[in-house]
């Protein structure tokens, strides 16, 4: 396999500690891969430094053996992109806003563009401005996928988006991997980067601190539960359970972090009278900060 | 909310109405002698033809109190043309107030925090009525310092009370915006309403000052009340009734907007209409245009190209219209003669060069700068960062924005090239068709000197380019303004963009100035294209 994109000692210095330091990366073709971290980690400013939009401090980044800076141009005749964040466009239709941009890129595929606003039922008929936050993400998602790109940079592609349409996104991601697009994405959800991903990079204070595989994050995932119980909480058996960590007990309430399954949890429980139960899966930010603290 | 975030978003319009204030006045006033004579004899003539000429202009302007005199000279070209400036501002600050901050998000999350609506109106209105005062003060100011330079103190009384109605006219009609705001679905309609509800009220005063018979209906004008005062110039009248009458409207208006704001959906007016329902549409535009560089941005804007190409065109229309009226007043004006004698042409032709082409220089040197202020924008917005994702490079990017504006500044100027050769003969304008193409051509580097230094601010530091850019415009109009008056010498004249464009209707092309300008042209955007490859874009 090919490398689709490959960083060496990639880094931009903002100062001050804050920037991309030393980025080693290989994304070979074909592979989606998942970029996480946490705020001001240095996602966006190495997916911006891909696309060309800033100048690295030291290192190189490449996409398909062209360099990132100096070969921008033909670099993004290959690339679908997604910023953190689309632009106003005022009164524009999202019609236009395509026609503007496909017309920039020199060709419009017009059936693509009509089955990706199909799929994601986005009305291109009306204006920019009338658009909500989560049509504005769709706009963006059929401009990155409109011309069939070979590599897909997507910063955060499901924020705002409700959970159909991230169901479409992950199809649509599924479709452009078979047909043996790389598809390189930040998130910070973690059900989006293992239903998508194949790997993924995880950057904190600009640095990559891990690059795994996602039978890796699976071991990493757990979930915070509470319990209120009616009578007394059964703490030692709880405790006892393996996968359930940090028990903490608080009158008749219980809570904890469970890893893996919740066969063990549920059976150190079994015969208490519970009165409620609430089990949520952490951020993949919170996940990773936990595992990496640890 | 923190008084000083409240002063700072005014700031950029305070800071241009500052400048533009002390620039104006001093310009009407301290240089008076020059243009009116020294001697008493002379400003008496002055005084004389002013009063003819501004009876003509009275649907303009208030008619003119004692113009033989530097105070009452400014009353009426400085504070009757600030009547239209300060509520031009006030009205955008108000519409931007009330909408354009709603449109960023921004009253969405102030009023998050627990502030109301009411008080948030009110807390922007108390600190644009502060920022509002500074500036009058400031201007008053430069009046007073503008008359003792030429030599004729202003009262400090009578400048007090203009000030004051100044102040009062300012209030109401960013009253006003607010109000009209609460009605319209966007910050671009709301403006729009705003300027027509003050056009409308404008054009009330104008009738009832040009008319023998007052209509009781001239009385609801805050033009008409400011217009009641005309204290700064020497036995003019302050009305205190009319000015407390001005802050009255203000305060009512600004209580019915508060109101409005608390009854109407945020991102939208109080009167929404239901639009029809439209089956969705899931396909790209097909409009060929968007896909030819240059025109597609043409044609994103075409709304405000066309109101560009529209509005220019009437403005020459007006000025052709006045042409005949003006040279009559300067053949009866023995203190302005001097400033024709050294142009060769007739009168009509002089006046046609120095009135339209100083007209159009200043629209254009506009043209460029709001340009350059999109360009800004653009960049941080994120419009630059997105385009840039196609694969076109960043030269190419800054190619389309110069080739956007040059096509326009073309079809503008020859557009109202077009409607003087048009309308001139029947005003008895015998215009050389030949040399006002040349002129008019000479227009379009002109443009294009302003777009390149603004082209390489926005390149290098975009969130500096406007203000630079408009800092150099007043300065470069400054210099050409008071360069001849004050005999300074020609390499010093030359610092101006507008004295490198010469008189070309008169007299033959000024090729140093062309070739310097096209330098700057050549020059700035090659810069411009240096800096924008090397910048980081989206940071």
């Amino acid at each position: 396999m090919s490398s689709a994109i490959v960083t060496h000692a990639l880094s931009k210095d903002y100062g001050s500690g804050r920037g991309l330091f030393d980025l080693d990366l290989e994304v070979v073709e074909g592979e989606v891969f998942g970029f996480l971290g946490p705020n001001g980690a240095g996602k966006t400013t190495t997916i911006r430094l891909l696309m060309g939009l800033i100048h690295a401090s030291a290192g190189t980044a490449s996409i398909f053996g062209l360099d990132c800076d100096r070969d921008s141009v033909a670099v993004k005749r290959e690339v679908g992109y997604l910023p953190g964040e689309l632009p106003q466009f005022g009164g524009m239709r999202g019609s236009e806003v395509v026609a503007y941009l496909g017309g920039m890129r020199g060709t419009i595929n017009h059936p693509r563009i009509k089955e990706l606003a199909e799929r994601f039922q986005l009305d291109l008929g009306r204006r920019f401005r009338e658009y909500s936050r989560g049509n504005k993400q769709k706009l963006g998602l059929v401009l990155a996928f409109m011309h069939d790109p070979r590599l897909l940079i997507l910063d955060e592609p499901t924020s705002g988006l409700d959970p159909l349409n991230q169901q479409t996104f992950h199809q649509l991601v599924g479709e452009v991997k078979s047909t043996g697009a790389t598809v390189f994405l930040s998130s910070h959800v973690l059900s989006e980067v293992e239903e998508t991903c194949s790997r993924v990079g995880i950057v904190r204070d600009g640095r990559l601190v891990s690059d795994i595989s996602m039978e890796k994050v699976h071991e990493m995932r757990f979930h915070e539960v509470v319990v209120e119980f009616a009578g007394d909480v059964p703490e030692e058996a709880v405790r006892a359970a393996p996968g359930v960590e940090d028990v903490v007990v608080d009158g008749h309430r219980l809570t904890c972090k469970v890893r893996g399954g919740f066969d063990a949890f549920l059976a150190a429980i079994r015969g208490s009278n519970v009165l409620d139960m609430v089990s949520r899966e952490p951020s993949l930010e919170s996940i990773f900060l936990t595992y990496y603290r640890t | 909310m923190p008084p000083r975030l409240l002063l700072r978003l005014h700031r950029v319009g305070a800071i241009a109405m500052t400048y533009f204030a002390i620039f104006y006045v001093i310009v009407n006033s301290a240089v008076y002698p020059l243009i009116a004579g020294k001697t008493r004899a002379a400003q008496e003539a002055f005084g004389l033809q002013i009063s003819s000429l501004g009876a003509q202009f009275a649907w303009l302007l208030p008619l003119p109190i004692r113009p033989d005199t530097p105070a009452g000279y400014l009353q009426w070209r400085g504070y009757g043309v600030f009547a239209i400036v300060f509520g031009a501002w006030a009205l955008l600050s108000a519409c931007g107030a009330v909408r354009r901050d709603e449109d960023r998000g921004l009253v969405e999350v102030w009023l998050s925090t627990g502030l109301s609506r009411s008080r948030l109106l009110m807390t922007r209105t108390a600190a644009f009525a502060s920022l509002s005062a500074a500036v009058v003060v400031v201007a008053g100011f430069a009046g007073w310092l503008g008359c003792m330079i030429a030599g004729s103190p202003a009262e400090v009384g009578g400048l007090v009370g203009e000030s004051a109605a100044l102040w009062g006219l300012t209030l109401s009609c960013f009253g006003i915006g607010a109000l009209v705001a609460q009605i319209a679905p966007d910050f671009r309609a709301a403006a729009a309403y705003g300027a027509t509800v003050l056009v409308v009220l404008f054009v009330i005063d104008s009738i009832g000052r040009s008319s023998i018979t007052r209509s009781p209906l001239t009385d609801v004008s805050v033009f008409f009340l400011y217009n009641r005062s005309n204290a700064f110039a020497p036995g003019g009248v302050f009305d205190p009734a009319a000015t407390i009458a001005l802050v009255l409207v203000a305060v009512i208006t600004t209580t019915i907007a508060a109101v409005a704001h608390t009854r109407r959906d945020l991102g939208s007016g109080l009167i929404r209409l239901r639009s029809p329902h439209q089956a969705p549409i899931y396909e790209a535009a097909r409009n060929p245009v968007l896909g030819i560089p240059v025109l597609r941005g043409l044609w994103a804007r075409r709304i405000g190209s066309l109101l560009w190409i529209a509005g220019v065109a009437a403005g020459a229309a007006a000025v052709v219209d006045i042409i005949d009226l003006t040279a009559n007043f300067f053949a009866n004006t023995p203190s302005l003669a001097p400033y024709l004698r050294h142009l060769a042409g007739d009168v009509h032709t002089v006046l046609l060069a120095l009135i339209w082409f100083s007209v159009a220089q200043g629209v254009l040197a506009i043209l460029a700068i709001t340009y350059v202020a999109r360009w800004a924008a653009d960049d941080s917005s994120g419009v630059l960062e997105l385009q840039l994702a196609e694969p076109v490079p960043r030269v190419g990017v800054l190619a389309e924005r110069a080739g956007e504006l040059l096509l326009l500044v073309v079809v503008i100027a020859f557009a109202a090239a077009a409607v003087i050769l048009a309308l001139a003969p029947a005003q008895g304008l015998h215009v050389d068709v030949g040399r006002l193409l040349v002129a008019t051509a000479l227009l379009v580097p002109f443009a294009l000197t302003f777009a390149a230094l603004g082209a390489l601010l926005a390149g290098w530091r975009p969130r500096a380019a406007v203000v630079v850019l408009s800092t150099v415009a007043a300065v470069s109009y400054l210099v050409f303004q008071l360069g001849p008056l004050l005999k300074w010498p020609a390499w010093a004249d030359n610092l101006s963009v507008f004295q490198l464009y010469g008189t070309p209707l008169l007299t033959s092309v000024f090729a140093g100035g062309l070739i310097a300008m096209l330098c700057i042209v050549v020059v700035g955007f090659a810069a411009a294209g240096v800096a924008l490859a090397r910048r980081d874009i989206a940071t």
